[in-house]
């Protein structure tokens, strides 16, 4: 059941839960979910995947100020309610892509359940442990130290100034959902799922790991360990880049993910 | 009828604003290098001589808590200090301000503090904080966690001192199939329960519905006298009638022999003022610590004064807000009997040492007291 609500806003109904989706395009379908800061909503980089796939980027449970079901409580909660989003969608041979927590959350939806699943796209995702290097800090910081982790070089950010622009009340409130529900699926372990590498064995799904050289979050070490994990999966790292390279590089991370696609079957 | 307590957060006082100066926060970021264990022994040693004193020249009461990572609180386990008054003091209450209960075992917790109350014959009371977020996130708990595991942990400790075990517990954070403490409390059903707080009316409301004796620690006056208000409040709606027997304040307190000396000695109570709290906001307040509706009532209304958190006030300031009562015994009398007239607590906590205060002036502050301010308090 969907509510549209704007230009590619609405409201889709699963098992009760009113998720707030942002979609538009056409093609065959592909999945986006955001990281552990929420979603501004419909983005440049949605809109330049949806010129070819039907973009459908959903706000996770609990994030942008949307109900939590009281069930969902951790990642593997998330990726059960997503599994059950994709249902819901009707969606069939779907692309599956993620960003730092919604990576992590690919990852585990992958894990559950592969079998529907026509690639999987992970960027700077959490979820993996590093072996040399650490997670950085997100939750126990200050905001000026959270603004300067995501970027390797604010002047390759479009529009960088409202993203730090001082928020209004209402923006302090999804900002707090959005910290708080991070909290909550991500505090412990910190960030990552020590079993997940052994449940990644099993999915032969072509994957492309996209990094950002620089990420000052979650080291390029972790792609590459995305990359051991699953059988069937490539690694393009970015250089110059931070965090987010669909925000800071998008060139090359359209480059790398369109070569990806339409290389496959 | 007032009962009088004694407290000190027993501080590291060798710690300096030039110490501090370059780190990020004055907990997490502190580093312990700064901690030599044979100052504290000293400390410790003094601190625990006080307690023995308080009790010895006519305080009801001692008070004690609980902070992790913080130069000005050397108690990072209540119920390790609790054993220590026990033994060192003949009649006094120990009240408990408390566990951080939501971060600790709570069967542990139910055993400990049954333990406590029969050591000390029946003398304990068994405050449960949530402690600052900075407990939490020493625990290396999940802030989100911290109202849930409260509540829960709550109930369970409870139910271990007035249910026979054994019995099961399978609840959202705590799960044992076998609980069966051996030692349960002297005091029926149980040790009274206490629950502090600084001027959330959450609080107040969670331990007015308790019928829980609710300590504010504190605010400044005239706010104190509001949450009061909302206690008696909920009291009703709950159906009862709440009296000062519900109803605590702490005051910062330092008597001397003349008002000059006090106002002098007592000025070390800024010690902290500058650099207590400070940090990221996330250290503080970190992300879902409080609840989504907590943030929105907080957002609807005008900004309150929280205690000494949030505004600075000047240490005159803070003395004309009944926040500090500093002076001769005839000088903290008088305003001490202003603070009976306005709020009229069941309880006085008295905050009576910080910082580098010298131990012989702390001693002769609990001397005068015990000897001169408690009685003339009783007369009132």
């Amino acid at each position: 059941m969907t509510t549209t609500t704007s230009k590619n806003e609405s409201r889709l109904n699963v098992a009760g839960t009113q998720v707030q989706m942002f979609s538009g395009g056409s093609g065959p379908p592909l999945v986006y979910l955001h990281g552990a800061g929420g979603t501004p909503g419909w983005q440049t980089h949605h809109e330049d995947l949806s010129q070819k796939y039907t973009v459908y980027a959903p706000a996770q449970p609990g994030f942008n100020g949307t109900d939590r079901p009281d069930w969902v409580s951790t990642i593997t909660d998330v990726a059960h309610f997503n599994l059950e989003m994709i249902q819901v969608l009707g969606l069939e041979n779907y692309i599956l892509m993620g960003s730092s927590m919604g990576g992590w959350l690919s990852a585990e939806m992958a894990a559950m359940d592969h079998r529907n699943l026509k690639a999987l796209v992970i960027i700077d995702g959490a979820g993996i442990r590093p072996k040399t290097g650490e997670i950085a800090e997100i939750f126990m910081v200050s905001a000026t130290t959270r603004a300067g982790q995501r970027f390797f070089d604010t002047s390759q950010v479009p529009n960088y100034e409202s993203l730090i622009q001082e928020p209004t009340q209402e923006q302090v409130l999804v900002e707090h959902s959005n910290r708080e529900m991070a909290s909550r699926l991500c505090w412990k372990p910190y960030l990552h799922n020590p079993t997940l590498p052994h449940y990644l064995k099993k999915v032969n799904t072509p994957s492309l790991i996209v990094w950002g050289k620089q990420d000052a979050i979650i080291p390029v070490e972790c792609g590459e360990m995305y990359q051991q994990a699953l059988p069937n999966a490539s690694l393009k790292v970015i250089d110059q880049c931070g965090h987010s390279p669909q925000v800071e590089k998008s060139q090359e991370f359209n480059k790398v993910v369109t070569e990806f696609l339409s290389g496959l079957s | 009828m007032t009962e009088f307590y004694w407290f000190s957060e027993q501080a590291y006082g060798h710690v300096t604003d030039k110490d501090l100066e370059g780190y990020e926060s004055g907990r997490m970021h502190f580093p312990n290098t700064f901690f030599d264990p044979q100052k504290a022994h000293v400390l410790y040693t003094n601190y625990h001589d006080q307690y023995a004193w308080a009790d010895e020249v006519g305080f009801d009461g001692i008070m004690t808590n609980e902070h992790h990572s913080a130069y000005w609180c050397m108690k990072p386990s209540v119920n390790v200090d609790a054993a220590v008054i026990a033994k060192v003091t003949k009649k006094a209450k120990i009240a408990l301000l408390g566990n951080v209960i939501a971060v600790n075992d709570p069967v542990k917790m139910a055993e400990e503090l049954a333990m406590l109350d029969c050591i000390s014959g029946g003398r304990l009371i068994s405050g449960f904080v949530r402690g600052t977020a900075v407990e939490t996130l020493h625990a290396g708990v999940s802030p989100t966690e911290n109202r849930g595991r409260f509540e829960e942990a709550h109930d369970l400790i409870v139910k271990c001192w007035t249910q026979p075990g054994p019995f099961r517990w399978e609840g959202e954070y705590f799960h044992h199939r076998m609980v069966n403490p051996w030692v349960v409390p002297i005091q029926k059903p149980h040790p009274p329960i206490w629950f502090p707080g600084t001027g959330s009316p959450e609080s107040v409301i969670w331990a007015a519905k308790h019928q829980y004796p609710y300590m504010n620690l504190g605010a400044l006056l005239d706010l104190t006298v509001q949450l009061k208000q909302i206690y008696s409040d909920t009291a009703h709606e709950v159906g009862y009638e709440a009296g000062p027997e519900h109803f605590g304040y702490l005051m910062r307190v330092f008597v001397a022999d003349t008002d000059e000396e006090a106002q002098k000695i007592g000025e070390e109570f800024l010690w902290t003022e500058s650099h207590r709290q400070r940090g990221p906001v996330e250290f503080n307040d970190p992300p879902g610590y409080q609840s989504r509706a907590a943030l929105e009532i907080k957002m609807s209304r005008p900004t309150i004064g929280t205690g000494t958190i949030g505004k600075r006030l000047s240490y005159q300031e803070l003395q004309d807000a009944y926040n500090m009562i500093i002076g001769s015994p005839e000088t903290v009398i008088k305003k001490l009997r202003h603070v009976k007239e306005s709020l009229d607590p069941g309880y006085m906590l008295f905050y009576g040492n910080e910082g580098a205060m010298p131990h012989e002036s702390v001693m002769r502050s609990i001397e005068l007291l015990g000897t001169k301010v408690i009685p003339a308090m009783r007369e009132v």
